[in-house]
């Protein structure tokens, strides 16, 4: 059974439907990122993870223990850790007390206290900063010692809210790596609130990503970005081509092998091995990433799904080119991973292959 | 740094070093001046620290500070959190309520506590009809009346700051408490009260202080054993001995000394603690939560409690105001317009000098108030960091300092002590920093790119206050100009030294009213007409607009 159990989880705020009728299971020592647009209600799925909202609806179940439907557990009573997206260190305490405060409200010995602060302090990388106010620590010891009071008590369940939207982007890339690492040798189930697809790509072992209050889809990051469950998460994760068309033909011995006619005038073979079930008629999007898609100068032989078009416009992004291509009037977007001799306004051949080209409604 | 800043700088600070810096200076040159030689020394002082009666008097002053922080503390810090944190009906209503001694002048409490607890007063004659008690209980006339007729008048101090300290917190220093194990008291004790403490200190100073300055009403209890009592009574009863009159005024340097570094030590403490925001990316408004039905029932009970003992203030004064000859009686039985009628008809006199002075004052105000303001926030000229600071020093000068330093400053080198117009510059200068603090704070909240883009447009300095400036600024100047209004209408403790024969305001007239006899009445007409002109003075801001008036109020205004 799951660790956490998330169950038709209902939480509105006036006339604001944050969270709607969620479900979701987090299991036992994985990290679960939520990943969504703004507002699409991560946040206060987290906090009635940890009970700071209270739900209309559902229940939550951690460790095999309800938090909600046998009455209300207390934030202070789930035996969870926390890291808030604006760090919540508090400003009348030194880093020590900070980190301690936890451990003091159990009855431990001021020894064993002093030691398990001591550890934790190690194992962030804060070690002699303990007698510091946070006022006098950069944003990303403060996120440390966030992150150090959190994990202090030995927490069943970690909680983090974009812990490094507030951090510099070279210092985030550091501590992507630094959480992910410490939560796995820790054991800690770990949810994990991010708006940044990169981000949640990197520190997720599965990845739920949400939409207007409701999970969309939940899977490893390879699912989600090989298998985007619809157009949303498809635009959400990375960067994808979206041809609105009509299915013509589904092919009898191939179920997979589907025959889209699309505004390019042109007819697609999308053959992906886990394309969605349809019927010919259904308007759909034939789909695929700028990566997958094949540049030529001259056409090549026999190629199913080759098109023409001109090069618009052209953006170098360091390690790989962006080509931005007319084909019909539709705009197609290309990523060439090497130098490309043709010119803007220049024509050149397109091969969008059939096996990455996906299905999606 | 343009010219036309330095010459407006000029400008205000004569007018300051004229009104504020050369009589309070001549009021302590004074205070070292010996009776007996006409010579100068610090005999004064040397006497006031060695006379047992003065020492005694300086430690009950400290006691009654004390025991007045202690009780608003204790009355403050629950009422701060339900009127901050629980959600609940008529907040508006109630937290207007609780605020509304700010505004009403501390005499008129005294007067209604008087009538309705005094000796014989309602209470009493209630309790002995009812065969409860056969002597009266003496509820008000002793240190315990003086600690609780102060603290009804100061809790609203206490309660605006640490409301508005409750309500700043980030909420998640308070989440991450509760996830950590805290809940309930310990939470409260360990995180929230300690991130209060320097919008609590901002609002505890003032009270503090509040015995320093307040003469009147242990005068009008007969308890005279405290420092500014004393300084009264040596001032204006013996103005013929000389000596005790410089007692008087040793009295007044030491008691403004005290209020004065009392108020720089919190405002350097506060400023220094001021826990820098960090909060970013929380869409709450405060934490407002929904109490239980317990705690909810209790927290209405405790707020009705307080609501009526500020209630009775204008509740029992209408009463007197309309009834005469009420002695004896629990409740007036010769119902009257009498007492309106000799105020309004045969002495209209003291309310024309009010308005009149109080308007003119205003006009002052407004004239200096706003360059003033302009200054501080928008240039840097040098120099405007001490105006603010010497302005804001008003604040927590006693008004018997500005009114007896006024008197010894404009009496023989400059005699303007014989015009009238004394009495609306010396309303002026004490009431100064309440016009511009308002004026500052909402001068702070006016985005500078609004003015720079009329001066790219072409138009002047004085064209773009005229036209962008003062126009977005108006609501909270008018806030500012009526809070002055207000608190220039009641002034009592600086014109009582100032006044005049024909000169009476309505405050002195209720002073004198109550001096001369024990008619209550038209005392109590003339206070219950001043807290109709607050009432109406009080609309016209809750129109204007209230939040303005609580964000230029809230700890670190300045
Ligand atoms: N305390 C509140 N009162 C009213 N509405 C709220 C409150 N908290 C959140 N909401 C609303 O609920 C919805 C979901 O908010 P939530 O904070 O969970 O979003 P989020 O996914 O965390 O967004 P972000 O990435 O911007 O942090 C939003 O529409 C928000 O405006
Ligand atoms: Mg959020």
């Amino acid at each position: 059974m799951a660790f956490i159990e998330i169950r038709n989880l209902f939480k509105r705020f006036k006339n604001v439907v944050a969270v709607n009728h969620i479900e979701l299971e987090v299991n036992k020592g994985e990290m679960l990122t939520l990943l969504g647009p703004s507002g699409c209600g991560k946040t206060t799925t987290l906090r009635c993870i940890a009970g700071l909202e209270k739900p209309e609806e559902g229940d939550i179940v951690i460790d095999s223990k309800p938090m909600l439907s046998e009455g209300f557990v207390h934030p202070s009573k789930r035996g969870i850790g926390m890291v808030f997206q604006n760090y919540a260190v508090w400003p009348h305490m030194k880093v020590y007390k900070n980190i301690v405060y936890g451990l003091r409200l159990q009855r431990l010995s001021k020894k064993s206290v002093k030691e398990r602060a001591l550890e934790v302090l190690e194992l962030v990388g804060l070690k002699g900063l303990e007698e510091r106010y946070p006022a006098q620590l950069s944003g990303g010891q403060q996120q440390r010692v966030a992150l150090a009071r959190a994990l202090v008590r030995n927490p069943k369940v970690l909680l983090l809210d974009e812990p490094l939207s507030n951090l510099d982007a070279k210092l985030r890339e550091k501590m992507r790596f630094e959480i992910k690492s410490l939560v796995r040798r820790m054991g800690i189930t770990a949810v994990y609130v991010t708006h940044d697809q990169a981000e949640a790509m990197v520190i997720s072992d599965r990845i739920a990503v949400m939409n207007s209050g409701r999970v969309v889809q939940v899977g490893t990051p390879e699912d989600i970005y090989g298998r985007p469950a619809n157009r949303f998460v498809a635009d959400f994760i990375g960067t994808m081509n979206f041809l609105a068309g009509e299915v013509v033909r589904v092919l009898q011995d191939d179920a997979h092998a589907v025959y889209v006619r699309t505004e390019f005038g042109e007819t697609m073979l999308c053959r992906t091995p886990h394309s969605m079930a349809t019927t010919p008629g259904e308007k759909v999007y034939a789909s695929i990433r700028p990566e997958d898609v094949e540049v030529f100068a001259a056409p090549p032989q026999s190629r199913e799904n080759l098109v023409r078009g001109t090069i618009v416009h052209k953006a170098y992004l360091g390690n790989f080119l962006f080509i931005f291509v007319s084909v019909n009037g539709n705009l197609i977007r290309v990523q060439v991973p090497h130098h490309l001799p043709q010119e803007e306004g220049q024509e050149l051949y397109l091969v969008l292959d059939p096996q990455k080209c996906m299905i999606l409604s | 740094m343009t010219r036309g800043n330095i010459l407006l700088a000029t400008l205000l600070w004569s007018v300051i070093a004229f009104l504020v810096v050369y009589p309070l200076s001549i009021l302590v040159v004074e205070s070292f001046k010996i009776a007996e030689t006409g010579t100068w020394g610090i005999s004064n002082y040397l006497e006031f620290f060695e006379d047992a009666y003065y020492l005694k008097i300086f430690g009950n002053t400290l006691v009654l500070s004390t025991l007045v922080l202690l009780s608003t503390t204790i009355f403050g810090v629950p009422l701060s959190y339900i009127l901050a944190r629980y959600r609940h009906w008529g907040k508006t209503v109630f937290t207007a309520l609780i605020l509304l001694p700010i505004v009403l002048p501390a005499y008129a409490g005294v007067f209604a506590f008087i009538i309705f607890f005094g000796k014989y007063g309602t209470v009493n004659l209630l309790l002995m009809e009812m065969g409860l008690i056969k002597t009266p209980i003496n509820f008000i006339y002793g240190l315990h009346g003086l600690v609780c007729i102060q603290t009804l008048h100061m809790l609203p101090f206490i309660a605006l700051s640490l409301s508005a300290g409750f309500t700043n917190i980030d909420p998640s220093f308070e989440e991450a408490a509760e996830v950590e194990g805290a809940s309930g008291f310990w939470r409260f004790f360990t995180v929230t009260l300690p991130l209060c403490t320097p919008s609590y200190l901002a609002g505890a100073v003032i009270v503090f202080l509040w015995p320093f300055t307040d003469w009147l009403t242990p005068l009008i209890l007969g308890q005279v054993d405290y420092l500014p009592s004393i300084a009264y009574i040596n001032i204006a009863y013996h103005f013929t001995d000389m000596h005790r009159k410089y007692m008087g005024i040793v009295a007044v340097v030491v008691s403004s000394a005290v209020c004065i570094i009392l108020f720089l030590l919190a405002k350097w403490w506060v400023e220094r603690k001021k826990y820098t925001g960090l909060s970013k990316g929380t869409t709450s408004e405060g934490r407002v939560i929904e109490p239980g039905p317990l705690i909810k029932v209790g927290s209405y009970v405790y707020m009705v409690c307080i609501a009526i003992l500020v209630l009775l203030i204008p509740a029992v004064l209408g009463l007197a105001a309309f009834s005469r000859r009420w002695v004896f009686e629990p409740f007036p039985t010769y119902w009257t317009l009498d007492n309106f009628r000799l105020i309004l008809l045969e002495t209209p006199l003291l309310i024309k000098n009010s308005f009149v002075f109080s308007g003119v004052a205003l006009f002052f105000g407004i004239a200096f108030g706003l360059p003033a303001a302009y200054l501080i926030v928008r240039t840097r000229v040098p120099g405007k960091d001490a105006l603010d600071f010497v302005i804001t020093l008003m604040l927590a000068f006693p008004g018997m300092a500005v009114g007896v330093s006024y008197l010894l400053a404009f009496w023989q080198a400059i005699p303007l002590a014989t015009h009238w117009v004394i009495m609306p510059l010396a309303l002026f200068a004490r009431r100064l920093p309440y016009f511009l603090r308002m004026a500052h704070s909402s001068y702070l909240q006016l985005d500078i790119s609004l003015e720079e883009a009329s001066e790219v447009s072409g138009a002047g300095k004085l064209r773009t206050f005229l036209n962008i400036s003062l126009p977005l600024l108006l609501k909270g100047v008018l806030v500012g100009v009526v809070m002055f209004f207000i608190m220039a209408f009641q002034e009592i403790s600086t014109a009582i030294f100032l006044y005049r024969g024909g000169w009476e305001t309505l405050p002195i007239g209720i002073y004198l009213n109550w001096h001369r006899g024990m008619e209550f009445g038209i005392a109590a007409a003339m206070a219950f007409l001043m807290i109709v002109v607050t009432f109406i003075l009080l609309l016209i801001i809750s129109r204007i607009g209230g939040g303005v008036l609580k964000a230029a109020w809230g700890p670190g205004g300045t």
